[in-house]
């Protein structure tokens, strides 16, 4: 079901996520781009996008990890993934 | 889960007619209700809630729906205000606010304003840090229409996060100083729901009342808690085609007129065959929000506004065909068509109007296919 059990590295990481924001919005953002001034992550978009993270790299976002800074370009969304995934398997070998 | 319908049903009894024309449902039913967990039912059993899965949870909720939409609807914003402590609470604050929730303690969400209702991006009301050293917040500003706000012991405030452009959402406390609460007179529909003038200022809260620490992404804040509430209302209009039909089919049956019961004259026995159908529809594309949910598919915050669509429009249409088969014998204030006739209307204008659903599906449409 995931596409990084195991982990991924933040190169395809940020290519997975490019490719998903341009297949849903139709414009392919570049990695540093800010999502949010630029108009790429609309109001239905922010959640679908939350929903898909969870689903596609099996992590839960919640609480402050929804801060606006983790969302704001694909760098940072990347980056999130890789600590949450991090995190996860660390407390399951704990 | 363990929800028992029937003890719902004994605690609502024939309650509905006399709360919708009195305006007002006896707070220690919704208290009760609140305890067993009825109105939030999806909060997990790890916070004291039900644990009820997208399917247990709609269906409870159309079955409230057909038998009170006033009620439905507080099921609705305690459910919002529980999604969005799920979501954006850390873990302390889930465990300390879904307690709240599941133990009797009512809550209402609050998101329009005077200048914000379809357009939400226009919200102006601020959630800022206190620069005094306590480390409080300080939430201004000023909401309309809030159901049950005149019930709740919090509410919880969406809006801007300090000078914006982020966002978040706050638990006041209704009793706190400077919230003023104003009962809007002689609502159209639900009205024992009630809805309210909220206003807010300079409402003093501990930091810790703001969840997650604040500074999401607005439009995250508010799709998280209207999908919540999309699904919802769409599985209260099912309920509202539920009650209909069952209403409709009983009196068509027993009603005599021209020698023989109405539902024997084929243009009355096409309102029914037409009142199944709504609510079939309605159920089905409940269901396939749902299901949605529960795999984790990318489009179910469009699901759900698809949900919410179909079934607020047949619920609409529905209401006034029962109305019409029932004739004089449910036209008066109190009878569950009459409810349903004025209650459905309102699903066409809340959680994203009918248009407003509508510009979402036709982005999806131009984005996706
Ligand atoms: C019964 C009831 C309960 C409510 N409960 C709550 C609550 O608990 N909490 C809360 O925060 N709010 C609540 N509300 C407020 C509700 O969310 C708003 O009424 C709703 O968002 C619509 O806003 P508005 O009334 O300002 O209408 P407007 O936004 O002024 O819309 C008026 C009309 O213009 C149309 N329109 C607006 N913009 C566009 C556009 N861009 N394109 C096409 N058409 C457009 C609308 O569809 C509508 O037909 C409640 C309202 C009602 C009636």
């Amino acid at each position: 079901m995931t596409a990084a059990q195991g982990g991924t590295g933040s190169d395809s990481l940020e290519k997975e996520l490019t490719a998903f924001l341009t297949e849903r919005t139709g414009t392919e953002p570049s990695a540093e781009q800010d999502l949010f001034s630029t108009g790429v992550i609309s109001s239905m978009f922010a959640l679908q996008l939350v929903v898909h993270l969870e689903d596609e790299y099996d992590i839960e976002i919640v609480g402050p990890e929804l801060s606006m800074d983790n969302f704001r370009s694909v760098r940072a969304m990347s980056a999130l993934v890789q600590r949450l995934q991090g995190a996860e398997d660390g407390s399951r070998a704990g | 889960m363990s929800i028992d319908t029937g003890a719902i049903d004994a605690l609502v009894g024939d309650g509905p007619a006399a709360w919708d024309t009195t305006g007002l449902i006896p707070v220690d039913v919704l208290r009760k209700l609140g305890g067993m967990g009825v109105l939030c039912a999806e909060v997990p059993a790890r916070f004291g809630g039900p644990g009820a899965d997208v399917f247990a949870s709609g269906e409870l909720t159309a079955h409230v729906g057909a038998l009170c939409s006033s009620l439905r609807s507080i099921m609705t914003v305690q459910g919002i205000a529980a999604a969005t402590v799920l979501r954006f609470g850390d873990r302390e604050q889930r465990r300390d606010y879904l307690g709240q929730l599941t133990s009797g303690r009512l809550a209402c969400v609050a998101f329009s304003e005077p200048g914000a209702g379809s357009d939400l991006a226009g919200i102006a009301t601020r959630i800022r840090p206190a620069d005094d050293g306590t480390g409080d917040a300080l939430v201004s500003g000023e909401k309309m229409w809030i159901t049950g706000a005149v019930y709740a012991d919090v509410i919880v405030v969406y809006g801007l996060f300090g000078d914006g452009p982020s966002g978040a959402a706050a638990v006041v406390p209704t009793d706190a100083p400077g919230v003023r609460i104003e009962q809007v007179k002689d609502p159209l529909g639900c009205r024992a729901a009630t809805h309210s003038r909220v206003v807010l200022d300079d409402v003093r809260v501990p930091a810790r009342a703001v969840l997650g620490g604040g500074g999401q992404p607005l439009p995250l804040l508010f799709t998280t808690a209207l999908s919540y509430g999309r699904m919802s209302v769409a599985w209260g209009c099912a309920g509202i085609l539920r009650g209909c039909l069952a209403a409709a089919t009983a009196d068509a049956r027993t009603r005599e007129q021209g020698g023989s019961p109405i539902a024997e004259h084929q243009l009355v026995a096409r309102h029914l065959a037409e009142l199944y159908t709504s609510e079939r529809i309605a159920t089905q594309v409940c269901r396939h929000a749902a299901e949605q949910w529960e795999r984790g598919a990318a489009d179910a915050p469009v699901a759900a506004v698809l949900a919410k669509q179909v079934a607020a429009t047949h619920a609409t249409r529905g209401a006034a065909t029962a109305v019409q088969v029932l004739a004089s014998r449910g036209f008066t204030d109190g009878h569950v068509v009459a409810r349903a006739y004025r209650d459905a209307k309102a699903m066409e204008l809340i959680e994203g109007s009918t248009e407003i659903s509508q510009l979402i599906l036709a982005r999806h449409v131009l984005d996706t296919v």
